[in-house]
């Protein structure tokens, strides 16, 4: 199977061989790591604009899991898939900002413990 | 000693019957590295006073680059190396992932998630995703954090350089970095087990399938089945493949793994089929056409669904962020004069 792709061009496979699973692992444990720093940083940090950075960085911990996947099973669903991640990211930094700068306004203060009476 | 989860979520054991964490790393030296991860993230995190930054950032590091070289030298037995590229890349985003989550001031926290998102680009170029590196640099890179660099921006006060006593406190100080730290390893220490367990259960896909799923998408593109055969020279005079066009009399159907192609004249009513040699190599579909396959003939509702969510995200952040200006009544009354100008009668 690996000499079939191999002497074959294919966009799939420009690295000649389909992926290893111990490689695919590989990809995996720099996704996971990177979603617990960003998991970490959305707990421990008290700005809101950082936690919101902190979103971004998950969602992209995610892309790099759907990508490696993608790969593995040389399905391009996963690449497609990574561009509505995309989409849902802007929306939601758009939506996001927006709710910061309206806190600010009323503030003047990007703390999180300004508003701990929204706990409800 | 540890229970492998894979076997019960998957229902499919390893092909040699061990565990596959362990094909990868020592459960127990993960688990320390993890330990270690934990406590180097949290001295890493801003506090007033003693800064432990540089020993935390090198610990967490440390511990990260432990787990990967250990990694690395039970794939090399198998020969299943990832490309030596993708150490460079994974450690630069996960350098500046940790100095984003660490720095006390937002605007280096974003341009290290810049870096982050570039580094990450470059792990999806590797993974032969080179649409999708691209867009995540223009999409990411050039708009998503721009407009968070303008956010903080707008919101932050300029620090006075060196003068770490000015700093605000909610950005000097986190908020219990031991436990949350904590809590974020044990979840990477949870995951990596489950992802490694899991691991075995895969099995490599078929690449023929794969094959044929390339050859039904150029079958979608006769123009440029057109133009390679046509650059190959297997076409003959006046002949024309792509079927909407001017003379478009012949269909080619395409046997990528056989490496042979079936050219049919509709005219003459000949077939005939080249050799694996003749095989024109530039004949291939490249990562943007099947990205764009997929996207538009596999999937067209979820973009519908998309452009949605993106129209009411820029309502909403349009109605969110419009500023109400109050004015009393005799302002709002000079604001009339003003308007009418002329009418005034004072």
């Amino acid at each position: 199977m690996t000499d079939l792709l191999g002497s074959i061009t294919l966009a799939q496979a420009d690295f000649p061989q389909a992926m290893g699973t111990l490689t695919l692992g590989h990809y995996l444990f720099l996704s996971a790591a990177m979603f617990a720093l960003g998991l970490i940083g959305f707990v421990t940090r008290r700005n809101l604009i950082i936690m919101f950075l902190c979103t971004e960085l998950m969602f992209q911990a995610s892309g790099i899991a759907l990508i490696a996947f993608s790969r593995f099973h040389l399905n391009h669903t996963g690449q497609t898939f990574v561009i509505f991640v995309l989409t849902v990211a802007a929306a939601e930094a758009a939506m996001g900002l927006a709710l910061v700068i309206l806190l600010f306004r009323k503030r003047e203060s990007l703390s999180t413990e300004e508003w701990a009476e929204m706990s409800g | 000693m540890v229970e492998p989860a894979g076997r019960l979520i998957c229902g499919r054991s390893a092909p040699d019957g061990k565990p596959p964490l362990d094909a990868l790393i020592n459960p127990i030296v993960l688990y320390i590295a993890c330990a270690l991860g934990a406590v180097g993230v949290a001295l890493a995190l801003p506090t007033r006073g003693v800064s432990w930054r540089v020993p935390g950032g090198i610990l967490a590091a440390g511990a990260g680059g432990l787990v990967v070289l250990l990694m690395s030298l039970n794939a090399s037995k198998s020969d299943q190396l990832p490309n030596l590229y993708f150490y460079a890349f994974a450690a630069l985003a996960l350098g500046s992932a940790l100095r984003m989550i660490t720095h006390p001031r937002p605007v280096y926290s974003a341009l290290y998630f810049i870096l982050t998102i570039i580094a990450s680009s470059g792990v999806y170029v590797l993974l032969s995703a080179e649409f999708m590196a691209f867009a995540l640099i223009i999409i990411y890179a050039g708009a998503i954090l721009i407009t968070y660099l303008f956010v903080i921006m707008l919101a932050t006060q300029a620090p006075v350089e060196g003068d770490e006593e000015l700093q605000a406190d909610y950005d000097a100080q986190a908020r219990e970095p031991f436990i949350a730290s904590t809590i974020g390893f044990v979840l990477l220490a949870v995951l990596t087990t489950m992802i490694f367990n899991g691991l075995g259960a895969l099995s490599t896909p078929d690449a023929g399938d794969a094959l044929k799923h390339e050859a039904r998408v150029l079958q979608r593109l006769p123009l440029k089945v057109d133009t390679v055969l046509d650059d190959a020279g297997l076409l003959e005079d006046n002949e024309r493949v792509a079927r909407w066009s001017q003379g478009g009399d012949s269909f080619a159907s395409l046997d990528i793994a056989g490496r042979t192609l079936t050219i049919e004249n509709t005219k003459t009513g000949q077939t005939r089929q080249t050799n694996p040699e003749q095989w024109p190599e530039d004949l291939y579909a490249t990562n943007t056409e099947m990205v764009g396959y997929s996207l538009l003939e596999e999937h067209p509702g979820a973009i519908e669904i998309a452009g949605v969510i993106l129209l009411m995200a820029m309502l909403g952040a349009t109605v969110l962020s419009r500023r109400q200006v109050e004015l009393d009544e005799a302002a709002k009354a000079h604001e009339a004069r003003r308007l009418h100008g002329s009418e005034d009668p004072s």
